[in-house]
């Protein structure tokens, strides 16, 4: 079985524009969308600056707004990208078997109900920090709310987003950290490969940016904590002082569908799907294998699935986070795979730009690619101002670059050692 | 050309004990392994049973290095987590692959390839505990009150570093790879309680494109905590434990924890929170036979759907699982005629009980008046994301005997429910055919179809 597998629709919601193309448009102009934290008062929080997506009313891209009083941003930005997705893709009810739709997304979870959770903790906390549980759960059953308890649950987006549109498909949600929606995007494509359905709605959503959610990241030292005056600066992949990611937050979602199924209808098609690679380090639950083995694995796989040697490939969206670590060993994996035409494969970050948007990010970065290839244009990575030795690639720095590009690679390296790769191609009938 | 798939090796820890052989036994026994909660106090909750998972080591049976990575990671490793690691060394400790000589130096498994050999755990969010913020919760006070600009400056420092990864969904499958070096395909799959069956399935289908040759479908939560009992307390979905019975419906049969949770049952007033997990070694069958490996079964065909009656709900006609089963029936190329036995996901919450029982009564056609079903929950109670892998593991220990045992605490069944329970007296296993099936409510519903070994 032989079924090709195209992109029809993209829809986006991220701190660089409520459009897919006001996004792209910030991305080449080298635009950050990383400045002070504005939903809580994270003012004495070691990183107090983010990615955030601007204020938006959900009311004009969901069929009953009031079924999401009780939602988070993770699900707010899922139900706009895919309301985006499907206008972007001209289907209409009537185009498809809602049991040939399916849904595969990588899906953030929503937020603690942290005021909530405090308080009963408090509540309950007697000498030395025990806790009486007895008092926490008196309290807890007082002040926590069921729906606001429900929409914490990572399964929520897809929840809402098969709700909203009747898909009865099948259906997954994962939440392989940073990998997540490149790895959605992977098995989604595979599920339409292999005939289970037509059409999948697939990508990330995700949003941290949340007391705990900060914390939890700063007490791993993962993310940057300066400058704080100049926040745009703090995200710097590739670059000799860089000094861990900055949380972004926001949606893509894509409708991939089978070849014959869009022509059929006449659909427009961005680009075409055609390699998916996936491994795991198997290494250390903090460390990365010094190596690259685990990333270079999965790149090679998706290339081998997609048939082409490592000479087809234009540019590669990295995962980039802008660690030491990982920018370090994303370029030992680089040279694995690309072997002595590495320096002259473009290789860029815009995490440099619109932070990690972790659950979100690797579909957010295939879009980014689909555009490249629209555009023949390559984002750059900025705040690339000193080079590191170890770091010696073309990162596309500070500036975008027109260039030929037909064929991108699109890679996530999850917290976790999950690994994963995209190939896509510039559609050709 | 297909490859074909097969489960040589069961790992599970549940209620009723470690390993599938506990739970086989409790379910042939008719034995509830549910009581009153004891991993915290629950006197504040007004439903009191649970299904607890007795003390287990995790390191039983492993090598010394990987003892080693667990007792040294064994704080940051949250209960959910715990179990997952022991479910999956269990399964590889029973497949038979042979563990390499540590002070040799070997690989931990030498005769495969570890690329080629890959981790997918069903897992769900995991609450945090709540003595690993109290303290910093104390130091963020300002003037007698929580203070976020506190928080920031004084509760933060009194964190542990590691606390977000003690809690992450995706660390079960992490943790499980580096202690058996999975290179392969690795994915941990946040759907509630479809999330078992759901690896399950992306399982097979990652060894039928022959991306790996060797996999382990786990699934694995705890929801005995207190902010899970509270949660799902809020959402109306626990077991009344003892109490008056809901107008309308007849008394139940007796009191306390052991008979809260009744499937499919008239008397059923919800589920019993729980915890457990499970996880199969699945590997392609040509792979099994060269190594002479032991076959518990093949699975035939796997499929799944979701919900879209609301993200609280459950189909009033069970379409979600209709459409699963039908699925998984169409993939395996069978009818549902050559069904042995339904192992049902039924918790004894009556909305959720009946939606499934309406879309097996709907796939199954005239077949549903004659094929045995069970649900084991009124042995365990609901174990999340580890349901219906659990189920099966068990399920190929205790129907080699030829017979389906009752369902515990369904003793005066729904007559809204339309299908062959087994209730009073066992029912004789006609058929080899297994289809178990789990459904989340207001999410994912999945089914497989499995061709038991005998």
């Amino acid at each position: 079985m032989n079924r090709r597998v195209v992109i029809t629709g993209i829809g986006s919601v991220t701190p660089l524009g409520l459009t897919l193309e006001e996004t792209w448009q910030n991305l080449l102009a080298g635009k950050s969308g990383i400045g002070p934290i504005r939903t809580f008062d994270a003012s004495t929080f070691p990183t107090p600056f983010a990615a955030q997506v601007p204020d938006f009313d959900l009311a004009p891209y969901v069929n009953e707004p009031d079924a999401f009083k009780d939602a988070w941003r993770n699900v707010r930005f899922a139900m706009a990208a895919a309301r985006l997705a499907f206008d972007d893709s001209g289907l209409a009810p009537g185009d498809y078997d809602p049991a040939r739709f399916g849904i595969y997304l990588g899906s953030g979870e929503g937020v603690i109900d942290f005021r909530n959770l405090v308080d009963s903790i408090a509540h309950g906390t007697g000498e030395g920090g025990r806790v009486d549980v007895v008092r926490f759960t008196e309290l807890g059953l007082k002040r926590f709310s069921a729906m606001k308890e429900l929409e914490q649950e990572p399964n929520m987006p897809a929840n809402h987003l098969a709700c909203e549109y009747g898909l009865a498909g099948p259906a997954y949600s994962c939440l392989t950290a940073c990998a997540a929606s490149t790895q959605a995007t992977g098995e989604a494509m595979n599920l339409i490969r292999t005939g289970r359905a037509d059409l999948m709605l697939t990508g990330g959503t995700h949003s941290m940016i949340h007391p705990l959610g900060v914390t939890g990241f700063n007490l791993l030292t993962a993310i940057s904590t300066e400058p704080k005056d100049e926040p745009w600066r703090a995200s710097r992949p590739f670059d000799r002082d860089r000094a861990g990611f900055v949380l972004g937050e926001g949606a893509t979602i894509m409708i991939v569908e089978e070849l014959e199924h869009a022509q059929a209808r006449g659909a427009k098609i961005w680009a075409e799907l055609v390699g998916y690679g996936t491994s795991a380090d198997a290494y250390r639950m903090t460390d990365i294998h010094p190596e690259g083995r685990g990333p270079a694995a999965a790149m090679q796989m998706a290339l081998d699935d997609a048939g082409v040697g490592p000479d087809a490939i234009d540019y590669v969206s990295a995962h980039g986070t802008g660690t030491q670590e990982n920018d370090r060993v994303e370029t030992i994996a680089m040279k694995v795979v690309f072997g002595e035409r590495a320096p002259q494969v473009p290789v860029s970050s815009i995490k440099s730009m619109i932070g990690h948007l972790i659950a979100a990010a690797g579909a957010t970065e295939l879009a980014t690619c689909v555009l490249a290839i629209r555009d023949q244009i390559l984002p750059p990575t900025i705040n690339l101002d000193t080079p590191d030795p170890e770091c010696d690639l073309d990162y596309v720095p500070n500036a975008a670059r027109p260039a030929k590009v037909e064929v991108c690679l699109s890679n996530s390296f999850g917290f976790g050692g999950q690994n994963d790769s995209l190939a896509v191609r510039r559609f050709l009938p | 050309m297909d490859r074909r798939v097969v489960i040589t090796g069961l790992g599970c820890l549940s209620p009723a004990g470690i390993g599938a052989q506990a739970l086989a036994d409790a379910v042939r026994r008719g034995a509830s392994a549910v009581r009153a909660p004891t991993r915290f106090d629950a006197a504040a909750c007004p439903d009191r049973a649970a299904g607890e998972v007795p003390d287990f080591d995790p390191t039983a049976g492993i090598r010394k290095d990987q003892s080693r990575y667990i007792k040294k990671n064994i704080k940051v490793m949250a209960r959910d987590i715990q179990l997952a690691v022991a479910a999956a060394n269990l399964a590889v400790l029973d497949c038979g692959l042979p563990l390499g000589d540590f002070k040799a130096k070997e690989p931990v498994l030498p005769t495969i390839d570890h690329t080629r050999f890959g981790i997918i755990f069903g897992t769900n969010f995991i609450p945090t505990e709540l003595e690993d913020l109290s303290v910093p919760i104390q130091a963020a006070r300002e003037d007698g009150r929580f203070s976020l600009k506190g928080w920031g400056e004084r509760g933060i420092p009194e964190m542990f570093p590691l606390w977000l990864l003690k809690f992450l969904p995706n660390m079960h499958a992490c943790h499980t790879s580096v202690l058996w070096d999975a290179q392969g395909p690795n994915n941990s799959l946040t759907c509630s309680d479809a999330g078992g069956l759901l690896a399950l399935d992306e399982c097979v289908r990652i060894l039928k494109r022959g991306s790996a040759d060797w996999m382990l479908a786990g699934g694995a939560e705890s929801r005995v905590n207190p902010i899970t009992f509270v949660r799902y307390t809020l959402l109306g979905r626990m077991a009344n434990v003892g109490a008056d019975p809901p107008a309308g419906r007849s008394p139940t049969a007796g009191e306390g924890p052991a008979v809260a949770g009744r499937p499919f049952d008239l008397g059923g007033t919800g589920e019993v929170a729980a915890e457990g997990a499970a996880c199969l070694m699945i590997e392609s069958m040509d792979v099994a036979e060269a190594r002479n490996a032991r076959i518990a079964g093949e699975i035939l065909g796997t499929g799944s759907s979701t919900t879209t009656a609301g993200v609280n709900a459950c189909d009033p006609d069970g379409r979600a699982v209709a459409t699963a089963i039908r699925a998984a029936l169409a993939d395996a190329g069978l009818e549902p005629g050559d069904l042995g036995v339904v192992l049902a996901h039924a918790a004894g919450l009556a909305e959720h009980d009946r939606s499934e029982a309406a879309g097996l009564a709907d796939a199954l056609g005239h077949a549903a008046t004659t094929i045995p079903v069970i649900s084991m929950k009124g042995v365990t109670g609901n174990m999340g994301a580890a349901s219906g892998l659990a189920d099966l593991a068990a399920a190929l220990i205790f129907l080699k005997e030829g017979q389906v045992p009752p369902i515990v605490n369904c003793d005066q069944p729904d007559p809204e429910v339309a299908l062959n329970l087994v209730t009073g007296d066992p029912q004789p296993l006609a058929r080899d055919l297994i289809l178990v099936t789990t459904n989340a409510i207001g999410g994912q519903a999945v089914a497989a179809v499995v061709k038991m070994n005998r």
